[in-house]
């Protein structure tokens, strides 16, 4: 099936993780025809995912910037309109958990919440907002959020975490609502657990060592408490379902959160 | 994108209405893989032509006339396919419509009777028999039609519509979650207005387009925006996704 992405240019965040669902979506998004996939992270490893796109045949550059600062998104997304004239889709990656476990909401520390939030939340919204006015002139746009299982995953117990993701999918139907007149689309794609990055690698300097193994023991019994499907979730099952929603055979389709978890949400 | 939809075979009910979802999702399984294609609705004439049409496109279809709401119907329609074709791996349930539009407080039990009958428990029907040949194959996948009607309560006349539709999208988690150690995932799309027989009245576009003013996207949904999501949800795409209910709606359902 053709998912009409030809002449389309996508901007991909969060790509630089080798193992991560922003490669894999970036690479989907260059195989099925964009002619250009800009991508972004805060670590180098994003070259090498340019690097992959470019021998896939299609156009790529690689930005390092910090999305939690509003200067380096806002600059970083001028970046990719200077070079590429527009951004037709926009994939919001870039995430991370900084709770290593469940704590008590008078232990969680306040940093921990502000921090969680800047990360998670409103470098999807700085980005947002340097993007969408480029779409609404050009009334075409496709936004695909990446959301989280853990917004219904309790026993996962990673509080702070799951509100800034469930702040995602609200932000996604806000965005849909208003937005819609513009045909800007914006969908929410919430993972389930998949072998990524996740909560393994935690950002140098933010909370300390890694987790115990206890702690990651406890927070992957809590995943996979029901899991219907019976299997971890894979980078290749989120970027499937990312690219969908990012092109225009889902063209009547926004402000919907969509879980691929398996089974393991069903709200 | 290959949707890895070869050498599959697929049952589509509701598959009569030239101008319908069922017909449109009966061709992309058609275009996009499957080996065959078998088609039921009530009304075997039209399904007959949406057959030919799938048969056209190189690849096997047949008709099969049977009233979903009939057990042993739904029993005999089953049988023939896989006697046919000796699988079903992907079921779409299409069928469906509102029955009668009497206000909820004007309607009598037997009217309510008939929209639950219709389209929740024709789909109870189907699921429940092709899950033993789902079984024996040690897979599949289900799509149910759903409505964003589940989620709007502004059309009083359609309420028990709804209902019905909304029993859908539950039964729909029901049957994923148990049905996933089977490795059978079911999904659910739920359309938006679209200008099928669904609408009355000969001018169904007017009608649509009026219903769109309030809608974000600006537009009613399409044939092909619900074939498209359809497919996805029966193809290895979604091989991740079960339980799922996406409305296809342009935003008109938000929650």
């Amino acid at each position: 099936m053709d998912l009409g992405f030809k002449d389309k240019v996508a901007l991909v965040t969060g790509a630089g993780s080798q193992k991560g669902f922003g490669k894999e979506i970036t690479l989907t998004l260059a195989r099925e025809g964009c002619a250009a996939v800009a991508v972004t992270d805060v670590i180098d490893d994003v070259n090498l995912t340019a690097a992959e796109v470019k021998k896939l045949g299609a156009k790529s550059m690689a930005i390092k910037a910090d999305i939690t600062r509003q200067t380096e998104a806002e600059a970083m997304v001028k970046k990719v309109l200077d070079e590429y004239g527009k951004v037709d889709v926009l994939c919001n990656v870039a995430g991370a958990i900084l709770q290593k476990d469940y704590m008590p909401i008078d232990e969680q520390k306040t940093e921990i919440w502000a921090r969680q939030m800047e990360l998670n939340l409103f470098g999807m919204m700085y980005i947002c907002r340097a993007v969408v006015p480029s779409m609404r002139a050009r009334k075409y746009g496709a936004i695909v959020n990446i959301g989280s299982g853990s917004t219904h995953q309790f026993k996962m117990g990673v509080q702070v975490y799951a509100i800034s993701k469930y702040a995602i999918d609200l932000f996604t139907k806000q965005l849909a609502f208003f937005e819609g007149k513009h045909n800007i689309r914006c969908n929410c794609i919430a993972p389930g657990p998949a072998p990524t990055n996740f909560g393994a690698v935690l950002r140098e300097g933010m909370q300390g060592p890694p987790p115990t193994p206890e702690q990651m023991a406890r927070m992957r019994e809590g995943m996979m408490a029901e899991f219907p499907l019976g299997r971890m979730g894979t980078p290749t099952d989120i970027a499937k379902m990312t690219v969908l929603m990012a092109s225009e055979v889902t063209g009547y389709v926004t402000g919907q959160v969509i879980q691929v978890s398996g089974g393991n949400v069903m709200e | 994108m290959d949707l890895g939809l070869k050498g599959k075979v697929a049952l589509v009910t509701g598959a009569g209405s030239q101008i319908g979802f069922g017909k449109q999702i009966a061709l992309l399984l058609a275009r996009e893989g499957c080996d065959a294609v078998a088609v039921t609705d009530i009304l075997i004439d039209d399904a007959k032509l949406t057959a030919e049409e799938i048969k056209k496109l190189g690849k096997k279809s047949i008709a099969i006339k049977a009233d979903i709401t009939n057990q042993a119907d739904v029993a005999a329609l089953m049988k023939k396919v896989t006697d046919e074709y000796k699988k079903i791996d992907i079921l779409c349930n299409v069928a469906g419509g509102m029955a009668n539009r009497v206000p909820y407080d004007k309607a009598k039990p037997e009217d309510w009777d008939k929209d639950i009958h219709l389209n929740l428990f024709s789909i109870m029907l189907t699921c429940q028999a092709v899950l033993p040949y789902m079984h024996e194959k040690k897979g599949g996948v289900i799509v149910n039609i759903g409505s964003g009607s589940s989620r709007m309560y502004a059309h009083g006349s359609g309420n028990v519509y709804g209902i019905a539709k909304g029993g859908v999208d539950t039964f729909t988690k029901q049957l994923a979650f148990n049905e996933a150690k089977n490795n059978i995932r079911v999904n659910c799309v739920a359309p938006g207005p679209a200008p099928t027989n669904f609408i009355p009245g000969p001018d169904k576009k007017a009608v649509v387009d009026m219903m769109a003013k309030t809608i974000p996207l600006g537009r009613g949904a399409t044939q092909a925006d619900i074939a498209n999501a359809t497919i996805f949800f029966a193809s290895d795409m979604s091989s991740y996704v079960t339980g799922a209910v996406l409305h296809v709606s342009g935003g008109s359902v938000l929650d």
